[in-house]
């Protein structure tokens, strides 16, 4: 397994995760916190989000993500941290128990 | 909320993008699972199929059945068993299937994965002398062209005595207790080595009638034999006093240094 495919996945399933309501944006944040995100994201998109703030006026999760989408949280943050997320959700919706 | 939903996107996403192969979810989804849960149509196509293929494998039944049904009709946990394996193995075993540890709260970090803590610094290299000194300090090399090693090397050591402490300590022995006599018994002193005087008894005997030293005399040839003691009490007497003194039969002379002496014994 390649590292592109990896990412390609857990893009998808961060994607996936967001669509079906498993977890919300505030979710990914609760485990991508802040110094998470700003250890790992490049500069520019730090920039970029703060931008997006402040045109808006306040920063929110949602917010967050639309400028941080799946696919670069899949590719700068680690993927353990996603699976963290994946995984509490998965918890919370009960499928971890067989 | 449609956990199966996310499963089967997981699920499928990981066969399209080759993270999961057919046979990493019959691993999971078994015959015997399948035959539990599949509806009677479904196990009817995937019987048609088989029937008509010429190799029966995983990647025919996921095929057939399709990761929509699998998530449809098998157990949610199974196929997260599945998923959680795909992850570990992707992760590199470092992901688990359910976070062990209480779901975070809403205002609590639930997960401290920063960045590690930086390195230890490593362990620095013994400085080097500094290269300038204060305006006061004369530096090594006007005074003298030495370094600074020469200051460690001069200190004195226990292993290392100087040399003007051996020869004292050496010289005194000798000449209060006699246990250089005979000149086998004190291992090479080096005062004796330096003025090549044989032994300490000649000294002893060497001495003329009026209180004199020899003239061919070989102690007179270094200083520091003027501190002998014996020297220095002829020399202070003045008279005849200490010829009585000095004035002993050889017998007892050869009788005490045998007998006395724990050297010999």
């Amino acid at each position: 397994m390649s590292q592109d495919q990896r990412q390609a996945w857990f893009a998808r399933m961060v994607e996936s995760g967001l669509e079906q309501a498993m977890f919300a944006p505030g979710d990914i944040l609760a485990h991508a916190t802040p110094e998470v995100l700003a250890t790992h994201l490049p500069p520019e998109l730090l920039a970029k989000v703060l931008q997006a703030s402040l045109a808006a006026g306040s920063m929110t999760p949602e917010r967050v993500l639309e400028t941080v989408t799946p696919a670069i949280l899949a590719q700068h943050v680690p993927h353990e941290v996603l699976w963290a997320c994946i995984a509490a959700a998965a918890q919370r919706a009960g499928v971890t128990q067989s | 909320m449609s956990a199966k939903g996310f499963v089967g996107a997981a699920l499928a996403s990981a066969l399209e993008l080759g993270v999961a192969s057919p046979d990493d979810i019959i691993k999971h989804a078994t015959p015997d699972l399948l035959a539990a849960h599949l509806p009677r149509s479904l196990w009817a196509r995937l019987l048609t199929a088989c029937l008509g293929a010429a190799r029966v494998d995983a990647t025919l039944i996921v095929d057939t059945v399709g990761v929509p049904n699998l998530c449809e009709h098998v157990p949610l946990g199974v196929l997260w068993a599945c998923l959680a394996e795909l992850s570990t193995r992707a992760l590199g075993g470092a992901a688990t299937a359910a976070p062990k540890h209480a779901m975070p709260g809403p205002g609590s970090k639930p997960l401290e994965i920063a960045t590690p803590p930086p390195a230890h610094e490593p362990a620095r290299a013994t400085p080097s002398p500094a290269p300038a000194l204060g305006p006061s300090i004369p530096g090594f090399a006007a005074s003298g062209g030495s370094s600074g090693d020469d200051l460690v090397d001069e200190r004195p050591t226990p292993s290392a005595p100087s040399r003007s402490r051996t020869p004292t300590s050496q010289r005194f022995r000798s000449s209060a207790t006699g246990t250089g006599r005979g000149g086998s018994a004190a291992p090479a002193a080096p005062i004796v080595a330096a003025s090549s005087a044989p032994q300490r008894r000649p000294q002893a005997t060497a001495i003329a009638a009026d209180g004199s030293p020899l003239p061919g005399q070989r102690r007179v040839q270094t200083e520091t034999q003027h501190f002998d003691a014996e020297t220095e009490v002829g020399a202070e007497a003045g008279g005849d006093d200490w010829k009585s003194t000095l004035a002993v039969d050889d017998e007892q002379l050869v009788d005490w240094t045998s007998a006395d002496d724990p050297a010999r014994r």
